[in-house]
């Protein structure tokens, strides 16, 4: 009898296990819907019927928080567009920045990717290389391209192919303390409203550096150390990572350049010789320790006000001083277009095994819709920035941020000198720049910082990798303007 | 004879009740060996082959191991796995078995507060124990580290950032953190040998080191060929430290051969790259523990 009970108990889960593996039912599939055949990405030539099917389907979003309350925003306006579409449910896959990008790697991989996703335009050609990423422009509502700025479309674009609808521009230079760079001899009004050069910028953190207090300080620890070959380089010149003639731009002299100035200020005491990690900078600029800090954005302007306001109950950072936020473009180097390093997040459309040219359709929708009007401004208007679409900006119409005019107009001027990325660089170029930039120019950067490299020594390194991956002729070696 | 032959073969290929039973035992272990093991393992020698896409996968020879093998970074990231294994894996041997010695003398209540207070970072979560380390190796001069540093007048360093210390903190941290499971199987062992040899040895007159040396440590070989043998395998296959805590830097210097499979898989999406990367660890890894029962485990039966 115990043996009997014994197979029959082992028979049960065996089968248990079976049942568990064999369930190849999409959740959100309708049982009388014959599925079909998920469409190629990138099909650009296809003219499909822009109207919703009105058939009940399930649109997945992963999304991080955007802004602090993005994920409460998100969960209003699906409860809006479910009021106009009762058909449609919409379900959120909330994510940390931290694990965001390997959590839908990770899905995208095994087939599963969710049909919207954040991306920032820079991660575009990893999803377009794994044949997941999905041609926008069959899916949208008819003329609703019409609506988003052409300069914040082309850094969705890769290879003529547009992957994503533009969220935001966001502009990445410096944040200083007024008040402190005033009493420093620099004239902060009119390097908002007409930009520095790098020679102003190094005789400001030199006056700058006294006792405790740095003139400048960078997040440079570990990963941030890319954000300060972005922000910096752009200042050199480097706008993006390939020219407009599509030639891999951080082998051009302009590269070069940029390293021998890195490397003068490194050794000149007047910032910090140590890692800084991120959230460290702006405490050290909130307590008086640093003068200007990078990297820094107009949103910061509203962690200071807080930081201020806390002082006198006690809730800010412990030693915290008032100070005025001054958002800061980057100084540009000699013979150099003055730019700002600008970068556009966006959602991203995305092939998974539940993608039928219906459910597409009904993306799309939810896809423009998610970008557009009340619910890009709402975002926009918390980060302190302007909207990339006519009807975010026509809802974003006077309302009022409570951000210092100065600043304001210090980030529409960077935000207008912002460099598109040149359109026709194919996936494959833009998944090499992404892995030269994190193997090789970030690694040899953060040695450069710890001063156990020489620019001469990186650059050479960047050039060697940069020409086994795009050939001599793809490499730029003049100096870029 | 040729009669027999027949026999022998229907009696070796009967399936008995008996049988049945054995099988149905072990059928859910089976099941779940082969869907978590087997499968991925499976999957992974395949895919080391393709060129991996989700929707459409291109049989690509081998080209995944040719990229893997002219990848300076690959054998960078070989070397600093490498180095840091026959670091912290004897390190690690020498303080647990130390460690277990000093708490063995104690009473059984004492000797459970000491593995209990051993074997608590064991029960904290990686990423938390990154977070505490990260903390403690804070390079302004506020850090605690370099505040010790400089309390005893010496320069403070940049610990995570500088490829002088990097590595060195990585090892600390493995080394006061990560001791806890071997303590409590070195304990084991030592309550295993039966004290009768010690009176022997005593009777003999034999010293505290003597002791140590003639019936200690050959009688724990098992144990520290086990340990040897698994520290081995954890070391090669180590990410969390070098992923929370530098990324990987700087210049690669802390980039382990998990760090560079993960980055490669989930970062790069070159899944098929990062398969033939991980397959090349396992045949490594597999290949040192077989050297290991070689020179280590000839008088050691498992």
């Amino acid at each position: 009898m115990k043996k009997f009970f014994a197979l029959l108990l082992s028979l049960c889960m065996i089968l248990g296990l079976a049942a568990c593996g064999g369930n190849n039912d999409q959740p959100n599939s309708t049982p009388d819907t014959p599925k079909q055949d998920a469409p190629a990405p990138a099909e650009g030539d296809k003219t499909p019927d822009p109207e919703p099917a009105a058939q009940e389907d399930t649109i997945v979003i992963m999304a991080p928080p955007v802004t602090g309350d993005y994920a409460e925003l998100l969960a209003g306006w699906i409860d809006g567009f479910q009021k106009e579409y009762p058909h449609l449910k919409v379900e959120v896959i909330s994510t940390a920045w931290d694990d965001h990008s390997s959590k839908l790697s990770t899905m995208a991989l095994s087939g599963e990717a969710p049909d919207i996703a954040e991306v920032s335009y820079g991660a575009i050609g990893t999803y377009v290389e794994m044949g997941v990423a999905m041609d926008v422009k069959p899916y949208l509502p008819e003329g609703a391209l019409e609506d988003y700025d052409q300069n914040a479309l082309d850094y969705m674009t890769l290879d003529n192919t547009l992957y994503g609808l533009p969220l935001y521009l966001t502009i990445q230079a410096l944040g200083g303390n007024r008040q402190m760079m005033t009493d420093a001899g620099v004239d902060v009004d009119k390097v908002q409203a007409e930009g520095w050069t790098y020679e102003e910028f190094l005789k400001a953190i030199e006056t700058g550096t006294k006792g405790d207090t740095y003139g400048f300080v960078f997040a440079n620890a570990a990963v941030a150390t890319g954000d300060f070959v972005s922000i910096f380089g752009v200042g050199a010149g480097i706008t993006a990572n390939f020219t407009k003639d599509l030639k891999y731009a951080y082998t051009s002299e302009n590269m070069k350049t940029l390293l021998s100035s890195v490397e003068t200020m490194v050794s000149s005491g007047w910032m910090p010789n140590y890692a800084v990690e991120a959230g460290q900078r702006l405490v050290m600029l909130e307590t008086g320790n640093a003068m200007i800090t990078g990297k820094a954005m107009p949103l910061f302007e509203n962690n200071i006000n807080k930081n201020n306001a806390g002082i006198a109950t006690g809730e800010a950072v412990e030693g915290s001083v008032e100070v005025e936020y001054a958002f800061l473009p980057v100084p540009t180097m000699e013979g150099v277009t003055e730019s700002c390093f600008g970068t556009v997040d966006g959602m991203i459309m995305l092939r998974n095994n539940n993608s039928t040219e219906e459910h597409l359709k009904n993306v799309g929708l939810f896809l423009n819709y998610i970008c557009s009007g009340q619910r890009a401004a709402d975002t926009v208007n918390q980060l302190l920035l302007a909207c990339v679409c006519q009807s975010g900006r026509d809802a974003q119409a006077g309302a009022d941020l409570g951000q210092d005019p100065r600043n304001a107009e210090a980030s529409t001027r960077c935000i207008g000198i912002v460099q598109a990325p040149p359109t026709g660089i194919t996936s494959e170029q833009a998944a090499n720049a992404k892995t030269l930039m994190d193997e090789t120019i970030i690694p040899k950067f953060q040695a450069l910082l710890a001063g156990e490299t020489t620019a001469e020594a990186m650059y050479d390194e960047v050039c060697s990798k940069a020409v086994a991956l795009f050939g001599a002729d793809g490499c730029e070696t003049g100096f870029i303007k | 004879m040729r009669s027999k032959a027949p026999a022998l073969r229907d009696r070796r290929f009967r399936i008995t009740l008996e049988d049945l039973n054995g099988w149905a035992f072990i059928a859910v272990a089976m099941a779940v060996f082969i869907v978590m093991t087997v499968y991925p393992v499976a999957s992974a020698v395949i895919t080391s082959f393709q060129n991996y896409k989700p929707f459409g996968a291109e049989w690509v020879q081998f080209d995944n191991y040719k990229t893997a093998l002219t990848n300076d970074l690959f054998y960078k990231a070989i070397r600093n796995t490498a180095v840091y294994t026959l670091i912290t894996v004897p390190l690690s041997l020498v303080i647990a078995f130390g460690v277990a010695v000093m708490i063995l003398p104690f009473k059984k209540k004492t000797q459970s507060v000491f593995k209990s207070l051993y074997y608590i970072p064991a029960v904290a979560s990686g990423v938390a124990m990154s977070v505490v380390w990260l903390w403690l190796y804070d390079s302004s001069p506020s850090g605690l580290f370099n505040q010790l540093l400089a309390f005893l007048h010496l320069p403070t360093q940049n610990w995570l950032s500088s490829s002088k210390t990097a590595m060195l903190s990585l090892i600390l941290m493995s080394l006061l953190s990560g001791q806890g499971s071997s303590i409590i199987i070195y304990i084991a062992a030592l309550m295993g040998i039966d004290n009768t040899y010690f009176e022997a040895a005593e009777l003999d007159g034999a010293t505290f080191f003597q002791k140590l040396r003639y019936i200690v440590v050959p009688l724990c070989k098992p144990t520290t060929l086990f340990l040897l043998v698994t520290g081995i395998i954890n070391s090669f296959q180590v990410f969390m430290n070098a992923y929370m805590m530098t990324g990987g830097g700087p210049d690669n210097n802390t980039t382990m051969i998990g760090l560079l499979i993960f980055n490669n898989a989930f970062v790069y999406g070159k899944y098929g790259l990062a398969c033939a990367q991980a397959i090349m660890l396992a045949i490594v890894i597999a290949a040192l523990t077989a050297v290991q029962f070689k020179v280590a485990g000839d008088d050691v039966e498992y």
